[in-house]
């Protein structure tokens, strides 16, 4: 989205690395993400996309041995900084794990637990508007609205996805960051979550991790290209798919590896 | 003696010694005084208790003939029920061949039946089968059961907690990690000796008690619970970890809401493995006294009890005939308590899958 002709920044990362370990994973990453598109990140196994993603909402912290350096900088803030609050910036960046994994709790009780951990409802009926609306943008209310006290866990896989995906942004994320969130899931169930997205671009920025190059064509503006911990390039999605720089993407793009 | 319409105190306060007696005495009226007493020592030793009581019950019975049950004595028990061995010479036997004539004449007139006794349950250890029971143990082994809840449980759970979601993996913790193994390893009396030397000689508490019989056992079921919480904790899938945090949840709200929860119907189940299995602990609480002859039953875990094991060991090594079967009634008791300690175990647990799954 363009304002006054400018493109808004939302997230502006510099010079990242990370290690595992002794181990380097990402190499000098420099990328900018548009507030209000989809960015979606590709590349083959192992090549540090989803390591990257991670390092957005800071969920590497949980691995002990995981180190980032670097600058990621959201709303003029760099979240790497040691005076950053994870738990308000978790709160303002959600995210879509690969594998749905819903609370084994109900429905209802999945989408109001983020808004009851930050106390953004004061009453029954403010949580119950909260559930709704947030069913309703992930397209999962109709399903489920005569079920809501029933196991989240009782849900299809596709279903279990859009519970997660409700859940992320029932806290109004500004960012969303999914982690190849339909590699589990089947063809129709793909398709909805991928129109969702399209849908919630208009409220939140979207990062997509995803293995499917036909996917990120389809539902992103941007994309990056990661190779073996690094950014080999990133752009516009039309011009990466049609006209990449690199032989890299363009190898890996039609299909020489990866 | 007895004035007319006596009152409930002084019905309470009379002597029924010699009316007891009296009517003993009357099975045999040829009975020289040596005769007298040992047809006195063919019922139970608190045989003019039972007589007072029917009386309590009804006061009307003054001054009017009414045929009571008395409680044989263990030996004429066992000859009744025919585990007695008649055919030894009589300077061998316990019931003398006077005893066994008036008993066998009771037996044809259909004077002598056999009961359930009740009092089983509610009286506590006696020197005399026939008066013995296991309400003091029972008692004891409740309180020290609960102690042993109350200790074990809250520690356990937390330490577990603590190891597996917030501890660093270091050398401290690892080494924390094989003594907690090794103390699950260690063999029960010398638990024993430890409620001993620390609980009794250090602290003064006092002997015998549930309150240090239980304290003994949590140490004993301290790591059982432990390792049970722990494996559970360890079966969470880590995606439900990944989920709360990245609602912003912090690590003290994950663990609280979500793992601990999850975890909960394993780390019951390994509780209540520990508790039955401190339930039938004998080695610890021998040493430190709850051994002992015990016949109160205690109202808290401060007054001495004995425990349902402990009983069993004591009556098994006593010997009477009589108390064969008291120890197969306690066993049958303490397996009995084992198996509703499991079926409640079983009953939470089912609870807590269905809200969580």
């Amino acid at each position: 989205m363009k304002k006054n002709g400018v493109k808004m920044i939302k997230i502006n990362s510099k010079n990242v690395d990370v290690f595992y370990g002794k181990k380097q994973a990402l190499f000098n990453i420099n990328l900018d993400i548009e507030e209000n598109q989809v960015t979606a990140l590709i590349g083959p196994s192992g090549c540090g996309k989803s390591t990257y993603l991670r390092c957005l909402n800071r969920m590497n912290d949980v691995i002990d041995i995981c180190r980032v350096k670097g600058q990621i900088i959201i709303n003029d803030f760099d979240i790497n900084d040691k005076s950053c609050d994870v738990v308000r910036l978790r709160e303002k960046i959600g995210m879509v794990f690969q594998k749905p994994n819903p609370f084994p709790k109900t429905i209802y009780e999945n989408i109001s637990y983020g808004p009851t951990i930050h106390g953004m409802a004061q009453s029954k009926n403010e949580m119950d508007e909260i559930v709704e609306t947030s069913l309703k943008k992930a397209a999962l209310w109709e399903e489920v609205k005569d079920r809501l006290h029933e196991p989240g866990t009782g849900l299809s896989g596709g279903q279990q996805q859009r519970l997660c995906i409700a859940r992320a942004i029932s806290v109004k994320p500004e960012v969303i960051l999914m982690d190849e969130p339909c590699s589990a899931l089947d063809p129709i169930a793909t398709a909805q979550i991928e129109e969702l997205i399209d849908e919630l671009k208009k409220d939140h920025t979207i990062i997509i991790v995803t293995h499917s190059m036909a996917q990120a064509a389809r539902v992103s503006q941007n994309t990056g290209f990661f190779h073996l911990g690094e950014l080999i390039e990133h752009g516009s999605t039309d011009k990466i798919f049609k006209n990449p720089e690199n032989k890299k993407t363009q190898d890996y793009i039609t299909g020489r590896f990866g | 003696m007895l004035e007319q319409n006596p009152s409930k105190e002084d019905l309470k306060d009379a002597d029924y010694y010699d009316i007891a007696l009296k009517s003993m005495a009357d099975l045999d009226p040829n009975a020289n005084e040596d005769q007298e007493n040992e047809l006195k020592r063919m019922v139970s030793y608190f045989f003019e208790r039972e007589i007072k009581r029917e009386l309590l019950n009804d006061p009307s019975l003054i001054g009017k003939t009414k045929d009571v049950y008395l409680t044989a004595s263990d030996d004429l028990d066992q000859v009744f029920k025919g585990n007695y061995p008649r055919d030894l010479p009589e300077d061998q036997r316990r019931v003398t061949d006077y005893q066994l004539k008036i008993f066998d004449q009771l037996v044809e007139l259909g004077k002598v039946e056999s009961k359930f006794n009740l009092s089983f349950f509610t009286y506590p250890d006696s020197r005399e089968a026939e008066l013995a029971g296991i309400a003091s143990s029972f008692m004891g082994s409740i309180f020290s059961i609960l102690v042993c809840l109350m200790i074990a449980f809250p520690v356990a759970v937390l330490a577990a907690i603590y190891l597996e979601e917030f501890a660093p993996k270091n050398r401290f913790t690892d080494f924390i990690e094989v003594n907690i193994n090794n103390l699950a390893a260690v063999p029960s009396i010398v638990f024993g000796l430890l409620g001993l030397g620390i609980l009794l000689a250090v602290f003064q508490l006092p002997r015998s008690t549930p309150l240090v019989g239980g304290i003994t056992l949590s140490l004993m079921t301290l790591p059982t619970i432990i390792i049970a919480c722990r494996a559970s904790l360890k079966a969470v899938p880590p995606s439900i970890r990944e989920a709360a945090l990245a609602m912003g949840a912090s690590k003290m709200q994950t663990t609280m809401h979500h793992t601990v929860p999850l975890s909960m119907p394993g780390t019951l189940s390994g509780t209540i493995i520990g508790l039955a299995q401190a339930l039938g602990e004998t080695a610890p609480l021998i040493l430190i006294g709850m051994v002992a002859f015990v016949n109160t039953i205690p109202g808290s875990p401060l007054d001495p009890a004995a425990s349902l094991p402990v009983q069993i060991y004591i009556w098994a090594e006593s010997a009477e005939r009589g108390f064969v079967e008291k120890v197969s009634a306690c066993i049958m008791v303490l397996l009995g308590f084992l198996i509703i300690m499991n079926l409640f175990a079983q009953i939470i647990r089912h609870k807590f899958e269905k809200k969580w799954s």
